[in-house]
């Protein structure tokens, strides 16, 4: 008797969220089981993650506050590339482009934000992050579409670029360097706080929920449309599906191919100007790895606009959340975190492999049994 | 049994999902025998075989090698009973020699990488009557050298018993007789052979004994001199082969699209079509033959749009189409389908549905900035209705269906586009018979309308059947333009090779040439007059 | 600092600071010949070196060290190929999970020891490991002026880096096993119809690739002493190796030359002010170059290389693996 792994043609939705969630809970359980070891309760430390720690809180609606913070980047980059990997354009230049993004945005509202409007300043720090992050990664595009060379190494290289470009500023004191405060000796960036900031939305008496929250929402329908119903999502879908059949149909590959790239960097740039808008201050450590880990919520959520913004709610209450209950519990370090995120990950990656695949039993010289 | 059998297969089933690619097959080569295994494409021969190959494992059945039941579980497995299959798509890394190809899979070859092996291996092809360079990187190597290669490798690693999987698709008939030439020397040396093909002729000529298979049921194995070529296609296709496709007669009109001096390079560079006139008129198929590979999808694809030309005109209804985009053609009324040999590269998204597939080339006609998917899902019934594509619903992605209905779907939307020109590539490649024949019907039809057809076709027998006149290419050559029912398959088969040139058989009237061509000055004059005229 | 010191020491720099690359590189190009692209450098050199560092401390041996750093890499190795040589899984995300899931483990072990009682172990308290990782010259090279106790005067890891690469860069070109290994990166499919076991080949290389890698970690860690804080001690030549993998066009000869490429200017970052202090006229404009500059280097070069190396795209020069981040099914029709 043997095994053989055999392909198998899909399988029902709610079958396949079985299997997802029995990876999660066993990822929890050998969480679990580390914690005790620990000589911390694993429920009690689980139920600080997963609610935050807003449970008879007085000041969880600034927790909630936050949350929203570090999910509206994640969320928006996810979307984004989801664009570009649609194509099988393999941009794994997230942190790159979020960080030229960043950059511009920033200086839009330095260098102006002082003498125009706050919404003017607002629309320009948007659209002028689109603009250049768009660029950074149709750089890599263009040379993808007229070279052939591999875009998933030169965005990884580029990731890096951008990043010493954001360490030069946040590191170089200098009369033309207005990203860092004049009066500190040592070179800090300089907040913008008080000149230009996304309006927030009061709801109740305490709580207020950044606009960027609506924004993203407005976006992600559109995205969702665009895919979906639009001429610009069905070219994306085919040429995603057969490059040869594209052309064949008269499509111009290489433009669409460009467009869909710089549209999909554009819209990392635009959650980059969210950030730092919010924020109120750029920082080395803006993107918050959003650019890593917006690959795997989109893959996670297997480029679906909607399930995007559900992955990456979760992924960020396991962020979050587990910084929260690290503050809570000393024994356990905050990088306990990414540690079970990396173990959720794994067991998500081998539940998949059930979901293609499924293992026959094959008896000597018998019928194949399941 | 008295006889010795050096492989034996016994009740061997093999489906795929719900595909039952081998149901309850028996199969036996003697040997120091050539056995044929003859099947239609789709009939499971290559999945047959692919399980003495270790690719596959059966899902029941017995194998038995030398008499005794064994197990493959892997190409290893297989290689060690002394089995070697030559497979269609040749498995051979390309940045290697020739010498590495075959190192890479020798047993004991030591630790070190020895400038020897060049030699050895050299030695080795020499012993087995075969001259190559062994340092020669696959990447340059002509595909009857890499076939050569894939021989020799099986040879080494002491194969006794050779699968060749339809080795003589890609090779010129003097290939094939070189083919033929080793394949009985080694069948002398004691070697079983296993030859898979579907060309009858080559079957009679080789094969001591022939096994037949038909969707996936083994039918019968019989001794080739004592069955005839009629007999054997009876037993292939389950009743007798009709080949009276018609060819309703039609009245032409002027040359719908002109190809002059035409000369266009492949991937590599290299000469694909060679200086090519033809024309096509309205209402007449023109069948375009010759072996594979000669340039017949560059061609293709120049018609198209998709690959730029060297030199030369191309002239549709009297306007040059030189250097329109792919766009541009279709809106002239140009449709090509090309099946290629995966059936699904070029020409659908088999990941979308049929009703996405059906908007490939018209998405744009729609207003605005969304796709219409109620005009496609109306086209699709329309095209599921009218050509019979059995399909679960419009909304089924294309790579679910089968061969035939992923053909269908592809020409049923070529011709609701109502094109003037159809150039069509091997559209019956892989279809069982009823299939084939509804296409031929709906070809037929479009040439009533009016329609000029191009037919890039490989069987002969079709070709001379179907078309009003076959051009013959040879290494990118026309080797003339001929009329079907005025010529032989025998005529054909010599000008594929190059050993027959008609291109200069009338010398008032070189081939390929129209008398009443729209590219000749007075006449290009005439029609430039009506059209400012209209 | 007399001048001629001032270059000797730079080129000491270069090599001490760099061999980590080096290490990261060849295993990184054993793991990628098997066809399989492995982002998770980063993480994995991270594991390797938390756990060589405290396990080398505990048994006060540089070659425990070694050898734990070398198995708790090829440990993630074989984590990465279960999961995408067995269970199929996407490379990319693999990788990328890999290094989350390595960095948070380095930082999980390693504030747990810290804030245990006995504290993180510093390395000078043991003298096997101080002394094994101080510098051995060799007789005869290391008296050549200059550049003789510069290039010819160091540690055993940095022997041992080069010996591992040149090893490497034989096992590929000048064995069978090695014409086996390219093979499968080259077309598993062909090399599968040979005979040659793809799994056990890319289970063995990913393995032995990725614990290679987890000694140029440990070796990140002995050349900061161990000291542990907030910054991890690889600190991103995990990403500078996978580009090194690309500029020395995967062969591990090259990657040496790499290495001193990129570790010229990762040296020039830290040292590019005492050169010119030393040689004011010729180059006293290196102290005006700003750091990040030299940092980011490594990934502008490498890009620029890329991009080179695909517009000219002849045939059988380069050394990209034609299967590289493509899974193998038998199967697959």
């Amino acid at each position: 008797m043997g095994l053989r792994v055999v392909k198998r043609d899909g399988l029902p939705l709610w079958k396949r969220a079985i299997l997802y969630l029995s990876a999660v809970v066993l990822a929890l359980l050998i969480g679990a089981a580390i914690l005790l070891f620990l000589g911390v309760n694993p429920l009690d430390y689980y139920y600080q993650m997963f609610t935050m720690g807003t449970v008879n809180n007085p000041i969880a609606y600034k927790t909630f506050m936050n949350y929203i913070k570090e999910l509206l980047p994640l969320a928006l980059t996810s979307v984004a590339l989801s664009l570009a990997f649609k194509m099988r354009f393999w941009n794994i230049g997230g942190e790159g482009q979020f960080i030229v993004g960043a950059i511009t945005a920033t200086y839009v509202a330095l260098a102006w934000g002082p003498k125009l409007p706050t919404a003017v300043t607002l629309i320009l720090m948007c659209v002028l992050a689109m603009v250049t992050a768009g660029l950074y990664g149709l750089l890599a595009g263009f040379l993808k579409v007229r070279f052939g060379t591999n875009e998933t190494l030169l965005t990884l290289m580029l990731n890096y670029v951008a990043l010493y470009a954001l360490y030069f500023v946040g590191e170089t004191k200098a009369d033309w360097n207005l990203f860092l405060q004049e009066q500190s000796a040592r070179p800090v960036f300089k907040s913008f706080k008080d000149i230009v900031a996304f309006p927030m939305i009061p709801i109740g008496d305490k709580f207020k929920l950044t606009s960027c929250v609506i924004f993203t929402l407005i976006i992600g329908v559109a995205i969702y449309i665009y895919l979906k119903y639009t001429k610009h999502g069905y070219e994306i879908s085919v040429i995603g599906d057969s490059a040869g059949s594209a052309r064949y149909a008269g499509m111009k590959v290489n433009r669409i191919v460009l467009r869909t790239v710089f549209l999909s960097a554009a819209l990392i740039g635009l959650a980059a100007a969210f950030k730092v808008g919010s924020a109120g201050v750029l920082s080395t450590a803006i993107t918050d790895d959003v650019g890593w880990t917006g690959i795997i919520v989109a893959w996670l959520a297997q480029l679906s606009t909607g399930m995007i913004f559900l992955v990456s709610a979760l992924i960020t209450v396991l962020q979050f959340g587990s910084t929260v209950a690290a503050a809570t519990f000393r024994q356990v370090d905050s990088s306990f975190a990414n540690m079970l995120q990396g173990i959720i990950l794994f067991l998500v990656l081998a539940a998949d492999f059930y979901t293609r695949f499924r293992i026959v039993r094959v008896k000597k010289g018998g019928k194949a049994h399941e | 049994m008295a006889e010795n059998y050096a492989i034996e297969l016994q009740g061997i089933t093999k489906s795929f999902g719900k595909t039952v690619a081998n149901n309850n097959v028996n199969l036996a080569v003697r040997e120091g025998e050539i056995l044929a295994l003859l099947g239609e494409n789709g009939s499971g021969k290559t999945t047959l075989m692919n399980m003495l190959a270790g690719i596959y494992k059966p899902d029941s059945g017995r194998i038995l090698v030398g008499g005794k039941e064994v197990q493959i579980h892997s190409p290893e497995d297989s290689k060690r009973l002394g089995i070697g299959m030559v497979h269609q798509h040749f498995k051979l890394v390309d940045v290697f020699s020739a010498a590495d190809n075959i190192w890479m899979g020798k047993d004991k070859a030591g630790l070190p990488l020895r400038r020897r092996r060049y030699d050895e291996i050299e030695e080795i092809a020499a012993r087995f009557g075969f001259s190559i360079d062994p340092r020669k990187r696959v990447y340059n190597m002509s595909v009857s050298e890499k076939q050569t290669l894939e021989i020799i490798k099986v040879l080494y690693y002491g194969a006794k018993t050779i699968i060749l999987d339809e080795p003589t698709a890609v090779l010129t008939v003097q290939e094939i007789e070189k083919l033929f030439d080793v394949l009985r020397r080694m069948k002398a040396e004691g070697h079983s052979i296993i030859i898979i093909t579907h060309k009858l002729n080559e079957v009679m000529d080789i094969s001591d004994r022939v096994a037949i298979l038909r969707k996936g049921e083994y039918i019968t194995t019989v001794n080739t001199p004592e069955t005839t070529e009629q007999a054997l296609t009876e037993w292939m296709v389950g009743r007798k082969v009709d080949l009276n496709i018609d060819r309703p007669h039609m009245e032409t009109t002027r040359p719908l699209l002109e190809v002059r001096d035409l000369t266009i390079r492949n991937d590599e560079g290299a000469v694909a079509i060679d200086k090519v006139n033809f024309y096509i008129r309205g209402g007449e198929i023109l069948g375009v033959a010759g072996i594979a590979g000669c340039g017949q999808k560059e061609l293709c694809e120049a018609i198209a749009g998709l690959r730029p030309i060297e030199s030369g005109q191309m002239v549709h209804k009297g306007d040059n189409i030189v250097g329109l985009s792919p766009k541009a053609i279709l809106a002239k009324g140009i449709s090509m389908s090309f099946i290629p040999e995966d059936r699904l590269g070029m020409g659908l998204a088999p990941s979308l549905s049929i009703t996405d597939n059906m908007l490939l080339k018209k998405y744009r006609e729609a207003k605005g900035p969304f796709v219409d998917r109620r005009a496609g899902r109306a086209d699709a019934e329309e095209v599921i209705e009218s050509l019979g594509v059995v399909t679960p619903s419009t909304e089924t992605p294309v790579r679910r269906l089968s061969g035939g209905n992923v053909q269908k779907v592809l020409l049923g939307r070529e011709i609701k586009a109502g094109p003037n020109v159809i150039v069509t590539a091997y559209p019956v490649r892989g279809l069982d018979i009823h299939s084939s024949y509804a296409i031929y019907d709906i070809l037929n039809k479009q040439k009533l309308d009016g329609v000029g057809i191009l037919f890039v076709g490989e069987d002969l027998d079709v070709m001379l059947a179907l078309c009003d006149k076959i051009m013959v290419l040879c290494h990118g050559k026309v080797m003339g333009v001929v009329h079907a029912h005025k010529t032989s398959k025998e005529e054909l088969g010599l000008m594929m090779t190059g050993a027959l040139d008609l291109s200069e058989k009338y010398a008032d009237k070189p081939a390929g040439i129209a008398k009443d061509s729209l590219l000749e000055p007075e006449s290009a004059e005439e029609v430039r007059r009506e059209s400012s005229t209209n | 600092m007399n001048k001629m010191d001032v270059i000797t020491s730079f080129l000491h720099a270069i090599v001490v600071y760099n061999i980590p690359l080096l290490y990261g590189t060849v295993g990184e190009i054993t793991v990628e010949k098997s066809g399989s692209l492995n982002l998770g450098v980063e993480g994995i050199m991270a594991v390797g070196a938390i756990f060589g560092y405290l396990c080398g401390c505990y048994a006060n041996s540089l070659g425990v060290g070694i050898l734990v750093a070398f198995l708790t890499g090829a440990l993630c190795g074989l984590l990465f190929a279960v999961l995408t040589v067995s269970l199929q899984a996407n490379q990319n995300i693999t990788g990328l999970t890999l290094t989350t899931f390595g960095l948070g483990l380095y930082f999980f072990v390693g504030n747990g020891v810290k804030a245990s009682p006995k504290g993180f172990p510093t390395m000078s308290n043991f003298e096997n490991i101080q002394s094994g990782f101080s510098d051995r010259p060799i007789p005869l090279l290391s008296k050549i002026p200059v550049i003789g106790e510069g290039l010819f005067s160091h540690n055993l890891l940095v022997y041992l880096g080069i010996a591992i690469a040149i090893l490497m860069w034989w096992y590929l070109r000048h064995t069978s096993v090695g014409l086996r290994l390219r093979a499968v990166g080259e077309n598993p499919a062909a090399a599968d119809s040979v005979g040659i076991n793809v799994k056990l080949m890319k289970y063995l290389h990913i393995c032995a690739g990725c614990g290679i890698m987890g000694i140029g970690g440990y070796y990140m860690a002995l050349n900061m002493s161990g000291s542990f804080n907030s910054s991890c001690w690889i600190n991103g030549y995990g990403w500078i190796a996978v580009a090194l993998v690309i500029f020395a066009n995967w062969s591990p000869a090259l990657a040496i030359l790499g290495t001193f490429v990129f570790g010229f200017f990762n040296t020039l970052r830290v040292s590019g002010g005492s050169l010119a202090l030393a040689f004011p006229n010729v180059l006293g404009w290196l102290a005006k170059i700003p750091t990040q500059m030299y940092q980011a280097l490594p990934f502008i070069i490498t890009a620029i290389v890329l991009v080179v190396t695909s517009i000219r795209n002849k045939r059988g020069s380069s050394g990209l693996p034609a299967a590289l981040g493509l899974n193998y099914y038998r199967e697959d029709r």
